[in-house]
């Protein structure tokens, strides 16, 4: 079936989307163009519109008050849900309890009108594909959660639809499931070549499975682009400090004769490479913790960083590093250092010199 | 205010109004003599003569305690351990001769005068004076005048007219067995034309009924609303209704029996003074008066009191072909009370479809023969009714003491002997009856078929 | 061990109570009714034989059949009224759900024998209706004619316990079972079929087998419209004919509590088998949705010929109540406010009756069901089960029977001070009422108990309250929902409730309405004042519901907390 797939493959265009729930608007002209056969993400927060977005493009929810959706070079906007061939996956999985697994599956054929025959074995071969055929016969309710999400999935690709929409498909299960899962979603997607839009609150389940994604809040996309170039090039505050651990700190760029800097008070001075900021304009420098460097006090730092004076005022031990919190001036930074066995770490109240490399540090307009 | 302080304040409130509901009934208890009279009359009736009865007394109040005749014995019955009523007050003699019979009636003299000994041929009072005569009533056949002239019927006159097939599925009546009075005609016409003619009879008129109704009121109340067109009622039932202003009539068919109906003092009656006071008022040419109102239309026992009747009120002492025709033999009646109420049941009301469907086949059949002369189908027709008439058991069988015991609810003594159950014994005459009324359906369709 | 005598001492006190009570006012009065058909009528002696007389018997043979067929048939009927109403207005977004929802329970608040009144006015075979047809098209539809009447009857004044059921389970489906199939290409009614009535299904069940046993056991219907050849009607005739030694009525009583009992044992088992549970986060009920043009013309015209036909009793006992004469006419004659004047001057203290009976019963029910409740789902007490079966049991036995039981058995108890026995004091009324709708209250209860978390209650305890304050702080009132609805149900039926009260009022002035208007009914020119009565009763009863109703969307508001509790997870 994967080849069918991978011909067929549509992408998804969402032009200027406006939508209320009532007097509330939930999602602010959005824009997006998803590529056939890539695995997209919709990334943020709850309630920043997300979980909107995705039911829009499946036909649930209020109609956009503007705005359209196209799936390949079908405008869908106005399409019952059951006239757009879009796949959904249910965040609670939405197994009907009062049918067997293979009931479930065949549902979406039997809509279709499929012969019997060709349900039968395309029921087969979905249950085979994500290795639950014994358990045809089985209940909803006698099967573990990652059962039940296989058989959601199944369910949803046995009909072939054009896209596959992943509405919080892991949030149910736990920590070591979910990982296998992700892994198992991943290996399907790829499999089947389809245009997947999955959404989630987790960075790391996006970061790990999406081509691309979307980050949202407050109804509007922040950021779209691959999971390191958004990790690495933040373009706001929200996008920074959502995708992984990030500083924070708010100053202003100044140019002297020895090169742009970026100050926060008098503690912090750090060189910049950016030149499109204007001088004095308020600045927000970003770098991450695993970017310092902490030592003694009195170490010398190298010639492409900044050096920052501080005092460790907490410490946390997470296994393959150790996070300190250090206060410079009246600014605390969380620095990341990699632990081995029988390193030292620094004490709390000890002074600290902090190592920043320019190339680390990126400047955002405040 | 805090929850706690609300809730209690709410117990206080629900403790306070329960207390107060449970003491109101009791202060009216205290306060009056009570007179409770279980009685089988409709408010109409009990209303008025409470009024009436309370200006006279101002110090008793009455209690009307109402049960279908049927109900208010077996609730005498159930409760004479401890006894709470007064009166018994309701229509049939028989079902006086019943609580009689249980001991449940104690006696009573009456203190007015000028009530006559016989109403038509029927003694008054009981002459072991235990209940009393207060009005007449009579069978009779009420009819709607604006369904008869819709569905183009012609208004009967006698029992025998509502056996003719124009009549088929227009007629209503109540069963013996739910409602004394009813019982009371079905006992007439047997004495009156015998046990095999008046059964045969019935059924002939049975066959052309739409329902057997459950309650005896039930028949006025089908001809009021015009559920079916003519209902065998007693008098004031139609009376009333008409005074009532529904567009019916009723009339005295020839065979009726004019029956008193009575009223009575339970035994260990807690009220007996205020009973008396109570009887008396009824008998009195007042209480007498009372019966004429337009709700209540009974008739009275005292003839004086018809001088003050409306214009066309029949007046039995005078117009003597009123209930004269019969003469009822009580005893006959008693002896055979609850056998005529299964028979009844088992024959009528429980199988009034298959009844009416052989009547029907039968009707037709002689409407076809009629004019034409073909001895054969003649002869299957009237084997056809002759099969329908067919009574599982004679007259001897029914007044039969042993036999009787089988359907009495109380048995005297211990030792006496009983053999056979009531269901079994039905079972036996409904297996029969079924059996006749099939046949007889089959014959006169063979019978029409040849014709 | 040392739990049980410390933390269960209060609860198995008050369980051995609420057991005494359910022993001396259910148990030992059906009890006693029902050791008759066992007895041989003529020695007295244990026997079987009354049985089979029963089953030889085939006008027995007959009723039974006839008593299956109607309930059978009504439950049908039923359906079809209420499916279409609970689906609209679960479903579309229209004007007028509620006055539909509340309407569509307004049936039940009439006795159903005043209705089977109204509606032989209306539908019978001289009955408006008909006569209108008979002149215009020339035919007549026999709708009330033998069992049809008592069909149509029944299931006009019973179909709000499928509506009930039915609105609540579907407004309990999860919005995601509906849009999943829908997402897979299903839609309209293959949708319906498939994904959403078989999601409601408990709650259909649960309606149905109602309908079914109430209708099996109901007997003031087939009374009314002459029908004799049923189970309840052959009971009641043979139990209260005059001084007939008959045990066949009792044998009839015993065979209609166990098809009873068997229908709701039925019932239970169906749904055993399958999870139906859809506890499920996500949006909660099934998402509603605008109608197109047609569909709103279409919609409302199913909705407003069901609307009608269920509240024809109302609207027949209307024109009663107004009316002079009505016979053998399309409507009455004339108009007139006579006989309310006449109620409002004779026959009040029914209404007060009314009213102090019905809501002393519903007291005593919310507070029964709710302590039978928290027995039952609460504690570990042994046999506690029991008490929840035979408070549910009670739904049942039918009326008659319990009237009778309550005649014989507390005929010769004298109540102490007013000196009169117990089944003649107005007392006895209120709990026979309260017994007999017991099983509503308790449903409510039990239902609202399971709402409220476990987790709740064991946080109160860990702060120091004792159970008892528990109870009262944190369960009882979190529960106050599900027992105010409790106590509308039962106050609700036992207003109108007339099998068990027809045989237990001594007095006049003790009576309920239903009795009052039973009474009024008996005379021709009662007619109109006992409608007119009834008009008063549906009256009373729906004000007080709708306010009753009132009250519970305010403390929901205020007990916000109600809500959001995650259900037993």
């Amino acid at each position: 079936m994967s080849s069918t797939y991978k011909s067929k493959a549509l992408g998804v265009a969402i032009e200027d989307i406006t939508l209320s729930f009532g007097m509330t608007p939930v999602l602010k002209s959005v824009n997006l163009t998803i590529e056939p056969g890539e695995f997209f993400t919709f990334l943020g927060p709850s309630g920043s519109g997300k979980s909107t977005l995705l039911r829009l493009i499946a036909g649930f929810g209020p109609a956009p008050s503007s705005g359209r959706v196209l799936i390949g070079d079908r405008d869908v906007t106005h399409l019952a849900p059951w006239d757009r061939n879009v796949g959904l996956v249910f965040q609670n999985y939405a197994l009907w309890p009062h049918m067997t697994v293979r009931k479930n599956v065949a549902f979406g054929l039997e809509e279709h009108k499929v012969p019997a025959q060709e349900i039968r074995e395309r029921v087969d071969a979905a249950l085979d594909l994500v290795g639950l055929l014994d358990l045809a016969q089985r209940r909803p309710s006698q099967l573990s959660g990652g059962q039940q999400q296989r058989v959601a999935l199944a369910r949803t690709v046995v009909v072939e639809p054009q896209v596959l929409l992943l509405d919080e498909p892991l949030s149910n299960l736990d920590a070591n499931l979910r990982v296998q899962m992700r892994r198992e979603i991943h290996d399907l997607q790829r499999k089947l070549g389809l245009t997947t839009i999955f959404v989630t609150h987790d960075q790391e389940e996006a970061n790990t499975v999406s081509d691309r994604m979307a980050v949202l809040d407050d109804g509007v996309i922040q950021q779209v682009g691959s999971p390191m170039s958004l990790y690495d090039e933040p373009v706001n505050r929200f996008v920074a400090s959502f995708l992984g651990t990030a500083n924070l700190v708010d100053g202003r760029v100044e140019k002297t004769e020895d090169g742009t800097h970026f100050l926060a008070n008098d503690a912090i001075r750090i060189p910049v490479a950016v030149a499109e900021l204007q001088p004095g304009a308020h600045a927000v420098a970003l770098f991450r913790p695993q970017s310092l460097l902490i030592r003694e006090a009195d170490a010398p730092a190298a010639q492409s960083s900044a050096r920052l004076e501080g005092k460790v005022v907490h410490r946390e031990f997470l296994g393959s590093l150790i996070r300190y919190a250090v206060a410079v001036g009246d600014h605390t930074l969380l620095v990341d250092d990699s632990h081995q066995t029988g390193r030292e770490c620094f004490d709390m109240q000890e002074r600290v010199s902090l190592h920043l490399d320019r190339a680390q540090v990126r400047v955002l307009p405040g | 205010m805090n929850f706690r302080t609300k809730t209690r304040l709410w117990l206080a409130g629900i403790g306070l109004s329960v207390t107060t509901a449970l003491m109101a009934p009791l202060a009216a208890l205290a306060a009056e003599q009570k007179l409770v009279v279980v009685t089988s009359y409709p408010p109409d009736t009990t209303e008025t003569v409470k009024k009436a009865f309370e200006a006279k007394h101002p110090g008793i109040q009455v209690e009307m305690l109402k049960k279908k005749t049927t109900a208010g014995i077996k609730y005498l019955q159930e409760t004479s351990g401890n006894n709470t009523s007064d009166l018994f007050w309701a229509s049939a003699p028989d079902a006086f001769e019943v609580l009689k019979g249980d001991g449940l009636l104690q006696k009573y003299q009456v203190k007015v005068s000028g009530i006559p000994e016989k109403v038509g041929a029927f003694p008054i009072n009981d002459p072991d004076g235990y209940y009393k005569g207060f009005a007449a009533s009579g069978y009779g056949i009420m009819w709607n005048t604006r369904y008869l002239k819709a569905k183009k019927l012609p208004v009967p006159g006698t029992w025998a007219e509502l056996a003719d097939p124009v009549y088929h599925g227009h007629v209503g009546m109540s069963a013996p067995s739910r409602s004394g009075t009813t019982h009371l005609t079905v006992e007439t016409l047997l004495q009156g034309k015998g046990w095999e003619e008046g059964w045969a009879e019935w059924k002939r008129i049975a066959g052309n009924f739409k329902t057997v109704t459950e309650r005896s009121f039930g028949v006025p109340d089908g001809v009021n609303s015009g559920q079916f067109g003519v209902g065998i009622v007693i008098d004031f039932f139609g009376l009333s209704s008409k005074a009532s202003g529904f567009p019916v009539d009723f009339i005295y068919p020839p065979v009726t029996t004019l029956v008193p109906a009575n009223i009575a003092i339970v035994t260990n009656a807690p009220h007996r003074e205020a009973a008396s006071a109570f009887i008396e008022f009824l008998l009195s040419p007042e209480g007498q008066e009372v019966l004429l109102d337009p709700k209540i239309r009974r008739l009275p026992v005292n003839p004086a009191s018809y001088a003050k009747a409306p214009k066309g009120f029949p007046n039995p002492f005078k117009d003597k072909s009123i209930g004269a025709a019969v003469k009822f033999d009580l005893q006959l009646s008693k002896s055979r009370y609850n056998v005529i109420n299964s028979l009844f049941d088992v024959m009528v009301t429980y199988r009034l479809d298959d009844l009416r469907a052989a009547t029907k086949a039968i009707q037709d059949a002689e409407a076809k023969a009629k004019g034409k002369s073909n001895a054969n189908a003649d002869a299957m027709i009237a084997e056809a009714r002759a099969l329908v008439a067919m009574v599982p058991i004679d007259a001897t069988k029914a007044s039969e003491k042993e036999f009787n015991a089988i359907f009495k609810k109380k048995r005297k003594k211990a030792t006496t002997k009983v053999t056979g159950r009531q269901a079994e014994i039905e079972q036996e005459w409904d297996e029969m009856v079924k059996a006749n009324y099939a046949k007889a359906r089959s014959l006169a369709e063979k019978a029409a078929s040849m014709l | 061990m040392n739990a049980l005598s410390r933390g269960q001492l209060g609860p198995g006190v008050l369980a051995v109570v609420l057991g005494l009570f359910l022993v001396v006012f259910l148990v030992v009065p059906v009890a006693k009714v029902i050791y008759v058909a066992f007895q041989d009528p003529n020695t007295g002696a244990l026997t079987l034989v009354n049985f089979a007389d029963f089953f030889k018997t085939s006008l027995f043979q007959e009723s039974f059949i006839n008593s299956l067929y109607v309930a059978a048939m009504s439950v049908v009927l039923s359906s079809i009224f209420a499916l279409p109403l609970a689906y609209f207005t679960t479903r579309f977004n229209f004007g007028g759900s509620v006055i539909i929802q509340t309407l569509g329970i307004v049936p039940l608040i009439m006795p159903p024998f005043v209705g089977a009144v109204a509606m032989a006015l209306l539908f019978g075979s001289n009955g408006s209706v008909n006569l209108l047809l008979d002149e215009w098209m020339g035919f007549t539809i026999p709708f009330m004619e033998g069992l049809n009447g008592v069909i149509f009857v029944e299931s006009v004044h019973y179909f709000p316990f499928i509506l009930i059921n039915l609105s609540a389970a579907l407004a309990n489906i999860d919005r995601s079972m509906e849009e999943s199939a829908q997402n897979l290409g299903s839609s309209g009614f293959r949708l319906f079929r498939r994904i959403v009535f078989p999601l409601a299904m408990p709650g259909y069940i649960a309606g149905a087998s109602l309908v079914f046993l109430k209708v099996f056991d109901d007997l003031g219907t087939p009374l009314l419209l002459n029908i004799n050849n049923m189970l309840a009607p052959q009971a009641y005739l043979r139990i209260t004919s005059i001084g007939i030694s008959d045990p066949m009525g009792y044998v009839i009583s015993v065979i209609l509590v166990a098809c009873s009992l068997l229908a709701l044992w039925t019932s239970f088992l169906a749904m055993k088998g399958k999870d139906y549970a859809t506890v499920q986060k996500g949006g909660g009920g099934l998402s509603k949705r605008e109608l197109r043009g047609w569909e709103r013309v279409a919609c409302y015209t199913v909705i407003i010929v069901i609307l009608l036909l269920v509240l024809s009793p109302h609207i027949g006992l209307t024109l009663l109540s107004f009316g002079t004469v009505w016979s053998f006419s399309v409507l009455p004659d004339a108009f007139t406010w006579a006989h309310y004047a006449t109620v409002f001057e004779t026959s009040m203290q029914y209404v007060n009756n009314t009213l102090l009976y019905a809501g002393l019963a519903a007291l005593i029910d919310v507070i029964f069901a709710t302590a039978i409740a928290y027995i039952v789902w609460r504690t570990q007490l042994a046999w506690r089960q029991w008490l929840d079966y035979a408070a549910m049991g009670a739904v049942a036995i039918p009326g008659v029977v319990i009237g009778i039981g309550y005649l014989r058995t507390f005929y010769d108890f004298n109540v102490p001070f007013i000196d009169k026995p117990l089944a003649t004091w107005w007392v006895i009324i209120v709990v026979a009422l309260a017994i007999r709708r017991l099983p509503y209250a308790l449903r409510a209860c039990v239902a609202a108990l399971q709402q409220v978390s476990e987790a709740l209650e064991e946080a109160a305890e860990n702060l120091g309250a004792t159970k008892s304050r528990t109870v009262r702080r944190i369960v009882v009132p979190l529960m106050t929902g599900g027992i105010l609805a409790g106590f509308i149900t039962s106050f609700a039926t036992a207003s109108v409730e007339l099998s068990a009260t027809i045989m237990l009022v001594s007095a006049e002035s003790d009576a309920p309405l239903a009795y009052g208007i039973y009474e009024f009914m008996q005379s021709a020119s009662g007619r109109g004042p006992g409608a007119a009565l009834g008009i008063i009763a549906v009256v009373i009863v729906g004000v007080a519901t709708y306010l009753s109703h009132l009250f519970i969307e305010r403390r929901r508001e205020a007990h916000a907390p109600e809500i959001a509790v995650p259900a037993g997870a």
